[in-house]
């Protein structure tokens, strides 16, 4: 006993001895990588916490400024995973690898929900990647009061390059004047979308008033059809109801100053008028049962629309790309309108909630190669993949665009048209106020709020945000 | 029971006996801890620290600028409803965990003890939904509860209880005890496992001596069982507890809180807070405030279960 003890206590020492060694090569490292998040104060500015992040990074130390010819990485996030989107990116990379060979790319594709999370960990960390991709408005805002993110505007104005974009694309990039992204990847109006043939079956027509879609409600009920699919769960779907209801009524400014908090108020009557209007769409048994638990991720609405149960859904243009690759059968019945007009309202109906050119790509300020990470993100959005992405049913966000296909050209007309294209809220919003937006709009949808609790609520979320130390 | 204990003994007897390598043993066990505590202290305790510290600041996660607020944001936890409402979801989550899963685990692994092997195959069967991932669990769930296509209103429906059903997961009167059953439902088969591992150590002559002495199955549970499964069931109300104070995944794959707060918990609000809406300083707040209050409540609940009782 006591000499089997004294052997293994041998081998145990040694494997102590290993195990030890081997710990401390993890402790050392694991600070590197660890401290950052943990302790982030310890990087007082972010000219800093490039100095300390360069050992962490891929980046090899001597490649400051790469003059011509010298190797150069460059770390790229995108989130385009769906459909053809990985090899849109690609392709695109691998394009401008050939023309430049001494820039190593390194693609890194992520699924949506993961990268929202990471992307704010990785900066929060001095990790950012050189390029990674927005939805603009508030939460690029955040980036750029950070410091986070570089000035684009002499690369865009450099050969009159921000020509070659739709004017409505800059919006949600531009802060006091300057340009903090490139749009690229599509543009997404919030549109009905609805079923031909249900419609034709009971005799309707696209409604071109509100009065006449609350009357198309009440026969699709009367025949057992939900009028509307909406899946609120994420309650993002809902809130283009509430948009489009403010804009009807007011037009874009009303939302604009109390937003930017000049001389604005979410407390205004529009807000509340628009509540209530909601509410009377409720109330009218405009959407299915249990529209406030049911996920859009899950692809409830389309299941809704695909098996006759509901004729329409208000859904962002990407639906009609979805419904294209996953149900063609159905495709073919599927059409589209503008949200109605809203005879006693002031906005022009021509507008259009939605967003030009989203995904944007920034620049990271811990990017030791902004000059070549522009030069690669134009290899995205060039002739090439302009004519790429209109081939996956995209419209890339370029004056040049022209399209045969009758839907993209009926969508293109839309926005060209459009006097004015409101962002989504929850993405024009500081991301705090958006939460609160999300959740009062959710809470109309449930009448467990009054309109005027909820407009209070949102002015106050709005009010605190203000007071806050910029 | 007994013999257990004195095995006990006999092995803390001869650990502490006087050898002569007493200081080289103190060593080697010292040596063969420091990798695990090393792992804990970076992983575990490190990341607590630094969001203890977190606490004290406001941060929107991305900037290298953090304001010191002081106690501001914990002042702000104290008179925030949002908190309190998600504290009182968890409190009723671990309430109605406890009352519910406890007692069907227990009678589920009584039922099985009892069948013996007669019954093996749904000691299988019972297991399987501890062998799902949660998110597995919760999206099977979302499907279930489906108004236009789940199970639960068409069923009610055949029964001709239609007047019952609800829109299980958007109502907010409902949406918290929908979830709840679906915890219950996951998490049964892990106690009932636990429980029955002890019955099956229970030695049979108690049995035996207790039906001599003339008593019947009934009171044999009662009297006897239940007695000896005294530490098992404060272990399994002890991990109940904890676990329902930390919930977070199978709430935030089926609801992510909502609608309206609903099912909101102090882990879900802390996530959003600090991903959702850029309040870093603030989500470490409630994340710290929840680190406090389950420490608390476990070191109490450790406290009751070891409290030494007589036989």
């Amino acid at each position: 006993m006591k000499i089997n003890n004294r052997i293994s206590m041998r081998g145990a020492w040694k494997m102590m001895a290993l195990t030890l060694i081997a710990l401390t090569v993890a402790a050392c490292s694991a600070p590197l990588t660890q401290a950052p998040t943990a302790a982030p104060s310890q990087a007082p500015t972010s000219a800093a916490a490039q100095a300390t992040q360069a050992p962490a990074a891929t980046q090899p130390p001597a490649a400051t400024q790469a003059p011509a010819g010298q190797p150069v990485d460059i770390s790229f996030w995108h989130i385009q995973t769906n459909g053809s989107g990985p090899q849109l990116i690609e392709q695109a990379v691998e394009r401008f690898k050939a023309d430049n060979p001494n820039v190593n790319v390194e693609n890194v594709p992520l699924t949506n929900d993961a990268y929202k999370t990471k992307i704010k960990v990785a900066a929060g960390a001095g990790n950012a990647p050189c390029i990674f991709p927005t939805w603009g408005g508030g939460p690029l805002y955040e980036y750029v009061k950070s410091n986070q993110v570089i000035d684009l505007t002499p690369y865009m104005t450099k050969d009159n390059y921000k020509d070659r974009f739709l004017d409505a694309a800059f919006t949600p990039i531009t802060f006091d004047g300057k340009i903090y992204g490139v749009p690229v990847e599509n543009t997404s109006l919030a549109l009905i979308h609805y079923n031909k043939a249900l419609f034709e079956k009971y005799n309707l027509t696209p409604p071109q008033t509100y009065d006449d879609l609350l009357k198309v409600v009440q026969i699709l009920k009367e025949n057992d059809v939900a009028p509307f699919a909406l899946a609120n769960k994420p309650k993002w779907p809902g809130s283009m109801f509430f948009m489009y209801l403010v804009d009807r009524l007011a037009g874009p400014e009303v939302f604009a100053k109390a937003a930017t908090r000049t001389g604005g108020s979410f407390e205004d009557p529009v807000f509340i008028e628009a509540g209530k209007r909601l509410q009377e769409l409720v109330e009218a048994g405009a959407f299915q049962e249990g529209y406030n638990g049911l996920d859009y991720d899950a692809g409830g609405t389309r299941a809704l629309l695909y098996s006759g149960k509901a004729a329409m859904e208000l859904m962002g243009t990407w639906e009609a790309s979805i419904i294209k690759t996953e149900n063609p059968e159905f495709y073919k019945n599927l059409g589209f309108f503008p949200f109605p007009a809203l005879t006693d309202g002031k906005g022009d109906p021509k507008d259009i909630v939605g967003t030009v050119g989203d995904n944007f790509y920034s620049i990271s300020a811990t990017c030791k190669n902004p000059d070549e990470a522009f030069k690669l993100i134009q290899y995205l959005i060039d002739d090439t993949s302009v004519a790429a992405r209109a081939k996956d049913g995209r419209i890339p966000p370029v004056k040049s665009f022209k399209t045969d296909d009758p839907e993209l050209q009926q969508i293109l007309q839309l926005i060209q048209q459009a006097p004015s294209v409101q962002l989504w809220y929850d993405q024009y919003l500081p991301p705090a106020v958006g939460e609160v937006h999300k959740d009062t709009s959710q809470a109309l949808f449930g009448l467990t709020m009054t309109p005027e609790e909820a407009a209070k609520q949102l002015e106050q979320a709005m009010a605190d945000y203000a007071k806050q130390p910029q | 029971m007994a013999t257990q204990t004195a095995a006990a003994h006999a092995i803390t007897r001869r650990q502490s006996a006087p050898h002569g390598w007493l200081s080289e043993q103190t060593i080697t066990t010292t040596l063969f801890l420091l990798p695990a505590l090393a792992f804990l202290v970076v992983f575990i305790v490190w990341p607590i620290l630094s969001s203890v510290e977190l606490s004290f600041f406001e941060w929107n996660g991305l900037s290298a600028n953090r304001t010191f607020v002081g106690l501001g944001n914990w002042s702000k936890l104290f008179g925030d409803g949002i908190f309190w409402r998600a504290f009182t979801n968890n409190i009723i989550i671990v309430v109605l965990s406890i009352a519910i899963q406890i007692p069907i685990a227990m009678a589920l692994a009584v039922l099985l003890h009892r069948g013996g092997r007669k019954l093996q195959f749904f000691k299988v069967v019972y297991f399987f939904p501890l062998l799902m991932s949660t998110v597995a669990v919760g999206i099977l769930f979302k499907y279930v509860y489906d108004l236009q296509f789940g199970v639960v209103t068409p069923l009610l429906e055949t029964l001709g209880l239609k007047a019952l059903s609800r829109d299980w997961l958007g109502d907010p009167n409902v949406a918290l005890f929908s979830v709840i059953v679906v915890i219950c439902w996951q998490f049964i088969p892990f106690y009932m496992v636990l429980f029955l591992a002890q019955l099956l150590n229970i030695p049979e002559d108690i049995h035996e001596a207790a039906m001599i002495d003339g008593a019947t199955e009934n009171q044999y549970f009662w009297r006897v069982e239940l007695h000896l499964m005294r530490g098992i069931i404060a272990t399994a109300i002890t991990l109940s507890l904890i676990g329902s104070l930390k919930y977070f995944d199978l709430i935030w794959v089926m609801t992510e809180g909502g609608p309206s707060r609903s099912t909101e918990l102090m882990a879900t609000y802390m996530y959003k807070e600090a991903f959702a809406s850029f309040h870093m300083g603030y989500g470490s707040t409630i994340a710290t405030a929840m680190f406090i209050i389950v420490m608390i409540v476990a070191l109490t609940a450790l406290a009751i279960g070891q409290r030494p009782r007589e036989a």
